[in-house]
């Protein structure tokens, strides 16, 4: 039964919200082609519209996939992710020079793999500071004391974004109603973005940090969470029936939650690339740069996330019996 | 205290293109990949050309260096690396042909996976990739393993450094390590389709700067010739 929880299709679509969100996701993708040909946008435009388009498409099923699949695929996939996420930032910081503390960061990532795949929260909860202790313990033994607090720092960050807070998303399946909670964080983190770019060339005149993104308007960030907190709202009533979630201000809370935090991420990788002075992060994804120009805005939600819904009672991880290493 | 570090250097290229670049730097991905290929070539060196190398104490403790060698048949870049220790082979980045190892898509990636090689345009080789190269060689600081004839000797004999070498380390503190390589051709000159096993073995000289030298275009050729002098005096008396 473990095995099929983790391993099988067979509940993909045990729970109705998971059909919602994604009949809603593959619906809003097979639509999108219409409102390209229908728009009379340039040329140009129209050209970068189907590229991001594309995009999207792969994105959703890069996505969606593993975590219809289940839980061992959904906790492997944002492994994964963030293993290339780290290279990405690691290449873009120059960190990937310094190869013992990438080393150490990439172990810590794929730890945090493994604590999810055990269903051991115990190790889960101990890894920031196992792997602080691995990250500046180890490199010590370089002897290389010049520029230390340099790498070291560019480590933790690197681990405790892309290992940490990436892990909360993975580690979140061992959940059994993993899939429409995971769905709805992530189409409302999709979103939010979305709504800032929409309202902000909508309404927005007064800028919102503008050494740190010229283009983000304050009228486009407070449209967005008020759009963000509207959708929490409403999807989180079917994904969190009968949960301590449930609750209206439980859900309000999560959606202010996400609409704060995602755009936080968004900015933080702007302040990232700014420091560093480059414009993308990598070229992976057409018409949106890196990796890590899609998966910022899911990395400072996804640990408050975690923890808001599960002190709520929103996740319960079923006996938690650990699967690999036993007790 | 200052910022030390910096992006990528092929941080703006798509991956097919990072494979072709002069600019590409490996991540531990690529390196395991170069260590796991290093290691299978030591193993085939050994058994099937009994190789050894002698004058391993003219290696530099560390980089930035440059191996420069005679250049007789496809073994020799395999033959040079293998001459390094596994720690500096990491920093090694052998210079090859652009129009023979980075014509395909899957040569390319085999040549900047297992290789750790950078493209050299070889008609015109771009002044800017060199000027690249000298600035890389100092601040990453690496290795770089080459061959001044530019091409494969057809018939086994020497023929003239090329310049570019000396626009390489012309006055820069950056040794130069002359080496011989002998039975490569032997075992698989130009146009053999499968080695033979031969006996094969490198010859490293005495390594030597060019610091204070002019850097121009004879500055250059002075050192090209040189250094074509240095690795033809490493050739065994009855080596082929």
């Amino acid at each position: 039964m473990e095995s099929d929880r983790f391993w099988g299709w067979g509940a993909a679509f045990a729970e109705p919200a998971t059909i919602w969100i994604v009949g809603g996701v593959v619906a809003v993708l097979a639509c999108a082609p219409i409102a390209i040909l229908l728009v009379g946008a340039e040329p140009a435009l129209r050209t970068e519209m189907w590229r991001r388009w594309r995009s999207w498409v792969v994105i959703a099923g890069v996505l969606l996939l593993p975590i219809l699949g289940g839980a061992g695929w959904t906790i492997l996939g944002f492994a994964l992710l963030g293993i290339a996420c780290y290279r990405e930032y690691a290449r873009a910081t120059g960190l990937f020079r310094e190869r013992l503390t990438s080393a150490c960061v990439a172990v810590g990532i794929l730890a945090t793999g493994f604590a999810g795949l055990d269903a051991w929260y115990g190790f889960f909860l101990a890894l920031p500071g196992l792997g602080l202790a691995l990250i500046a313990g180890l490199t010590i033994l370089e002897d290389r004391p010049a520029g230390y607090i340099q790498r070291v720092g560019l480590g933790v960050f690197g681990f405790l974004l892309f290992g940490t807070a990436l892990g909360h998303l993975g580690y979140l399946a061992n959940d059994p109603g993993y899939r429409p909670i995971l769905l709805l964080l992530l189409v409302a983190v999709g979103l939010n973005d979305v709504f800032a770019f929409v309202v902000g060339k909508a309404a927005g005149r007064a800028k919102l940090l503008p050494a740190t993104s010229p283009n983000k308007t304050i009228a486009g960030a407070l449209g967005a969470l008020l759009l963000t907190t509207l959708l929490v709202v409403g999807l989180g009533g079917p994904v969190f029936a009968g949960t301590g979630m449930e609750p209206l201000g439980a859900r309000i809370a999560l959606g202010v939650l996400v609409g704060v935090l995602g755009q936080a991420g968004d900015l933080m990788l702007s302040s990232v690339k700014r420091d560093l002075g480059i414009k993308d992060t990598g070229v992976l994804i057409p018409g949106h740069g890196g990796l890590l120009d899609r998966c910022n805005s899911l990395l400072l939600v996804a640990p408050a996330a975690f923890h808001l819904i599960r002190v709520m009672g929103g996740l319960t991880f079923g006996g938690g019996a650990r699967l690999i290493t036993g007790g | 205290m200052t910022w030390r570090f910096r992006p990528a250097r092929d941080l703006d290229l798509a991956p097919g293109a990072r494979f072709r670049s002069v600019r590409r730097e490996p991540g531990l991905l690529s390196l395991a990949a170069h260590a796991a290929w290093s290691a299978l070539v030591r193993v085939y060196l050994a058994a099937w050309h009994r190789y050894r190398v002698a004058g391993r104490e003219h290696l530099p403790a560390d980089a930035p260096f440059v191996l420069v060698a005679n250049h007789a048949s496809h073994l020799d870049a395999l033959a040079l690396g293998a001459a390094l220790p596994a720690r500096l082979a990491a920093r090694a980045y052998a210079l090859a042909a652009g129009d023979v190892f980075f014509e395909s898509d899957g040569l390319a990636a085999f040549a900047a996976l297992a290789l750790n090689a950078l493209p050299m345009r070889r008609r015109k080789v771009a002044a800017g990739d060199l000027k690249d190269l000298r600035a890389r060689l100092i601040e990453e600081p690496c290795i770089l393993v080459l061959f001044p004839e530019g091409t494969r000797v057809r018939d086994g004999r020497m023929i003239p450094f090329k310049p570019g070498i000396g626009m390489l380390v012309g006055g820069t503190a950056v040794a130069v390590v002359p080496c011989w390589i002998d039975g490569a051709f032997a075992a698989m000159p130009p146009g053999a389709t499968r080695p033979r096993p031969k006996r094969l073995r490198v010859i490293l000289g005495e390594p030597r700067t060019f610091a204070g030298r002019v850097n121009d275009k004879a500055g250059w050729m002075a050192i090209a010739a040189e250094l074509e002098a240095a690795v033809a005096a490493l050739k065994p008396v009855s080596g082929r």
